[in-house]
């Protein structure tokens, strides 16, 4: 079943066109890859689904809604949660009311104790600090605070631009590993931005390639990696 | 060099367009030959010189200033020193030093000279509060603004305390407030097409990279703070000349609230959008208390009750801002290649 | 000893004024970046709304008459709608303005308040018998004090501790918190924009009657100008406290209450009609020491 599916949209920041006719589809359950070179429009993409920034043309339609034009809040409802770039975690707030934001607008209020339990059971050091400003916490610490806040709000997708960054090797090991487990477990769906295409190959699944606002590539990760389609297309000298 | 003369070249035509709509408003106000109405122009005139010298800082420099009225004030109570015959200063103004009690300046060179000590006070506050940026160098400003007030409302002896000042000589016509707004509008072009103006602006829209590239923004802020206290001193000494009286509230948060408005709704960002928001705003606020005396319409006068034009030119302002954001001339300069510029409302 | 307790008193009961505006003008900047010039204008048309519309000089009062337990209510509720009436009418179309042109359309706004109350009332003052008998004084510790300093600085605290509870454990006061500090993640999450912007228009507006109340209560008057002095103070406290910072407002809105009083007190006496003049010179060292604020959230962004 297609969860979320992308139509042909273009978005404009005043003369800029940082997206032109981009579509994607995602399936129920898939990881799928974003990569691309600096400003080829890979966050505005995640911005665009997230409504946090208008698509100018186009069709954006999530768990068979039409989201295109709605408000970050109501996409957020329909199961969309985005991790942004720079991690974003309310620093004045406590560890455990940035978890908890993420679970006021569920219906099963029920349940949310029992994945805060899970959240906490994930990222033991979370629990251990949960009544301090988040504002404390390392790099890699908030990381995990913004995936498991993404957790908190019972997504059907989350969506996560640029895992990595600024992190050590050692703790990006971690996020994925993670990350990973976390998908299997609860059956999630996974799109992740990265810049580079490495993680995609180790990790698998569905990748696509962004250059200048448009789709240059789409396969499966191992695949692409195999001949040197890829980075031929990554930095656009593609028929020398 | 000729970078600088092909800049020039490039824009002029927004500076003679300027000239010429100030210059078609004035004949048109001297044809129509209503004294009523000639007062109304000359005060706009002045607004002209005090919006645009507003511009100069805030334009430039994207910080918004509350506090270019202190200057204003600053300036006709200079004009008022340095004018008003010694035998009327004695009695209202015991406490100024012999020698401006007994000086009694010609009418330009006590303009010149009010604007010149607005200029000083601006460069020795501004040495202070250019380090700031943002909303702080905002309410700096505004602080400035209030201990001016509170200083000139209380020094009893020098001027005059909350009471007024008379006896400024009349001067003020309407030739002479469209020379101030031709003046002044002159200078506004000079300086933001001069290497400091155009650092100033490069440093309003990319502060980092115009850092990087060597631009000293806080003297450059100085010098633009500095320039329009000049300009809005010499508009306080002509104000002074035009109504013949001074007291410190009418350099207050009225004036302040009223001039930033036209800026913003003109286009904070370019000089036409401040001359054009005087222009507009000052012809809508005409209209509103010709409406409020009444129209005659076969016989029935037909009048908008009193106090309505205040709340109507609120909600125009409003309404303006709503659909244009970056002000009527959306931030962009009139041109003779630019078509979407707002005519006069005249 | 008595005359430093007096001293204090006035300090603290000036202070709880601007603090209280100011966390009116910070909540709404918290949310929106939007540092609202008509929240002065809340207030007088809070103070306005106790009498009947009559431009002659003796007041008819009209819901002051009403008992204090219908009263009070009533008031905040005008100062609540009133302030969530703007927001749906004027602010929410300025969302995406610069801070600039929202400056400017606040202030567009409060000049119509004005004008509309000055078209209904007329420019005289006029005055207004409202809890009268607050005006006697009490003794504490040898000192003698308004009884009305003492309640005016015990609703202040009442209002801080009640606010403080609804930001730290209600669901609401957790979103407002997350959308002061950055909107669009808090959007991102589920936060709906509107329901929170106008809480925080709501709360301003109620704080903006509390403060109408109280100054009409003090002065014994009604008139247009009463909301401006606060206002403008409340303003200044605002970013000296650090914008966005609420805990940071309202401390300086008692800095610079206690420091208005302190300056009356030490100052020669050809000095003190000067006093203002020193005020707004310390404002102005203030943030020349700290120009981010006393208290500046980790995301402040400053965008004026």
């Amino acid at each position: 079943m297609t969860l979320l599916s992308v139509d042909n949209i273009t978005v404009r920041y005043g003369r800029l066109t940082a997206l032109r006719g981009v579509s994607l589809k995602i399936e129920d359950g898939e990881t799928i890859f974003v990569t691309g070179p600096n400003g080829a429009g890979k966050s505005t993409l995640l911005k665009a689904i997230a409504g946090v920034v208008p698509a100018a043309e186009g069709a954006i339609v999530l768990g068979g809604q039409v989201i295109t034009g709605a408000s970050p809040e109501s996409t957020a409802r329909l199961g969309f949660s985005m991790v942004p770039e720079g991690r974003h975690v309310f620093g004045g707030l406590t560890i455990e009311e940035n978890l908890m934001l993420g679970a006021g607008m569920r219906k099963d209020r029920a349940r949310v104790g029992e994945d805060l339990k899970q959240v906490y059971d994930v990222f033991p050091m979370l629990r251990e600090r949960k009544d301090k400003p988040a504002g404390v916490l390392s790099g890699g610490q908030q990381q995990m605070l913004v995936i498991g806040r993404a957790l908190m709000t019972a997504p059907r997708l989350i969506a996560i631009d640029e895992p990595s960054l600024g992190l050590a090797p050692k703790v990006i090991d971690q996020v994925y590993e993670t990350l990973l487990k976390l998908r299997d477990s609860r059956g999630l769906t996974l799109l992740i931005v990265e810049q580079s295409s490495t993680r995609a190959m180790m990790t698998g699944g569905r990748m696509i390639l962004l250059r200048s606002g448009q789709v240059v590539l789409e396969g499966d990760a191992r695949t692409l990696a195999r001949g040197d389609t890829l980075k031929k297309a990554y930095f656009g000298y593609g028929e020398h | 060099m000729a970078q600088r003369s092909s800049l020039l070249a490039r824009t002029i035509s927004t500076l003679i367009i300027l000239i010429l709509i100030l210059v078609a408003i004035a004949v048109v106000t001297k044809l129509l030959g209503s004294r009523p109405f000639e007062r109304t122009v000359v005060e706009m005139f002045i607004r002209v010189m005090l919006v645009v010298g507003i511009y100069i800082f805030v334009g430039n420099s994207g910080v918004i200033s509350f506090g270019h009225m202190g200057f204003m004030c600053i300036g006709a109570y200079a004009a008022a020193w340095f004018t008003i015959p010694a035998v009327m200063k004695q009695v209202s103004l015991p406490g100024l030093p012999n020698f401006l009690i007994n000086t009694q300046l010609p009418i330009f060179l006590s303009a010149f000279l009010a604007g010149l000590l607005a200029a000083l006070f601006a460069l020795i506050v501004g040495r202070i509060l250019m380090r700031l940026s943002g909303i702080a160098a905002s309410i700096a400003t505004f602080a400035m603004l209030a201990v001016i007030n509170v200083v000139y409302s209380n020094w009893d002896s020098v001027t005059g305390g909350t009471g007024s000042i008379v006896g400024i000589p009349f001067y003020t016509g309407i030739w002479t407030a469209l020379g101030g707004a031709i003046l002044v509008v002159i200078i506004a072009y000079l300086y933001q097409i001069s290497r400091s103006g155009l650092a100033l602006r490069a440093g309003r829209d990319e502060a980092t990279a115009a850092a990087a590239s060597g631009v000293n923004i806080v003297r450059e802020r100085l010098i633009a703070f500095v320039i329009s206290a000049f300009v809005i001193g010499v508009a306080g000494a002509l104000y002074g000349h035009f109504l013949g009286v001074v007291n410190p509230d009418a350099f207050y948060l009225g004036v302040t609230f009223i001039t930033l408005s036209m800026l913003v709704v003109g286009g904070m960002n370019s000089l036409s959008g401040a001359v054009m928001g005087v222009i507009v705003i000052s012809g809508i606020i005409q209209l509103l208390r010709w409406l409020e005396k009444g129209v005659d319409l076969g016989g029935t006068t037909l009048a908008i009750p009193n106090g309505l034009q205040e709340i109507t030119i609120g909600l125009v302002m409003i309404v303006i801002l709503m659909f244009r954001p970056s002000g009527l001339t959306r931030n962009r300069e009139i041109t003779w290649r630019f078509k979407g510029a707002t005519k006069p409302s005249e | 000893m008595t005359a430093l307790l007096q001293i204090l008193f006035d300090a603290l009961s000036l202070g709880s004024l601007y603090a209280l505006g100011a966390l009116g003008i910070a909540l709404i900047f918290g949310v929106m970046r939007l540092v609202n010039f008509a929240h002065g204008d809340y207030i007088a048309f809070c103070v306005f709304a106790l009498l009947w519309p009559s431009i002659d000089a003796a007041a008819i009062v009209f819901a002051g008459n009403l008992p204090t337990i219908i009263l009070i209510p009533l008031i905040l509720a005008i100062g609540a709608g009133l302030s969530v009436l703007s927001e749906i009418l004027v602010f929410r179309r300025f969302r995406n303005a610069n801070p600039a042109t929202m400056m400017i359309a606040s202030f567009a706004l409060g000049y119509v308040l004005k004008n509309f109350l000055l078209m209904l009332f007329s420019s005289r003052p006029k005055s207004i018998d409202l809890w009268s008998n607050l005006s006697q004084q009490v003794e504490i510790a040898g000192a003698r004090i308004p009884l009305l300093q003492v309640i005016t600085i015990t609703i202040t605290i009442v209002i801080l501790i009640a606010l403080t509870a609804f930001l730290k454990r209600t669901r609401f006061g957790l979103e407002m918190r997350a959308a002061a500090e950055n909107f669009t993640m808090a959007r991102m999450l589920g936060v709906k924009a509107n329901r929170v912007i106008m809480l925080a228009f709501a709360i301003s507006g109620m704080l903006a009657a509390a403060i109408g109340l109280i100054l009409a209560t003090q002065s014994g008057t009604v008139d247009i100008q009463m909301g401006m002095s606060v206002m403008l103070v409340a303003f200044i406290a605002t970013v000296i406290g650090g914008l966005g910072s609420l805990p940071g407002a309202v401390i300086a809105g008692f800095l610079i209450g206690g420091a208005s009083v302190l300056m009356q007190v030490i100052l020669p006496l050809e000095a003190r009609p000067f006093r203002d003049a020193f005020v707004y010179g310390a404002v102005i060292a203030c943030l020349i020491w700290r120009p981010q604020g006393l208290l500046a959230p980790k995301s402040a962004k400053q965008r004026v």
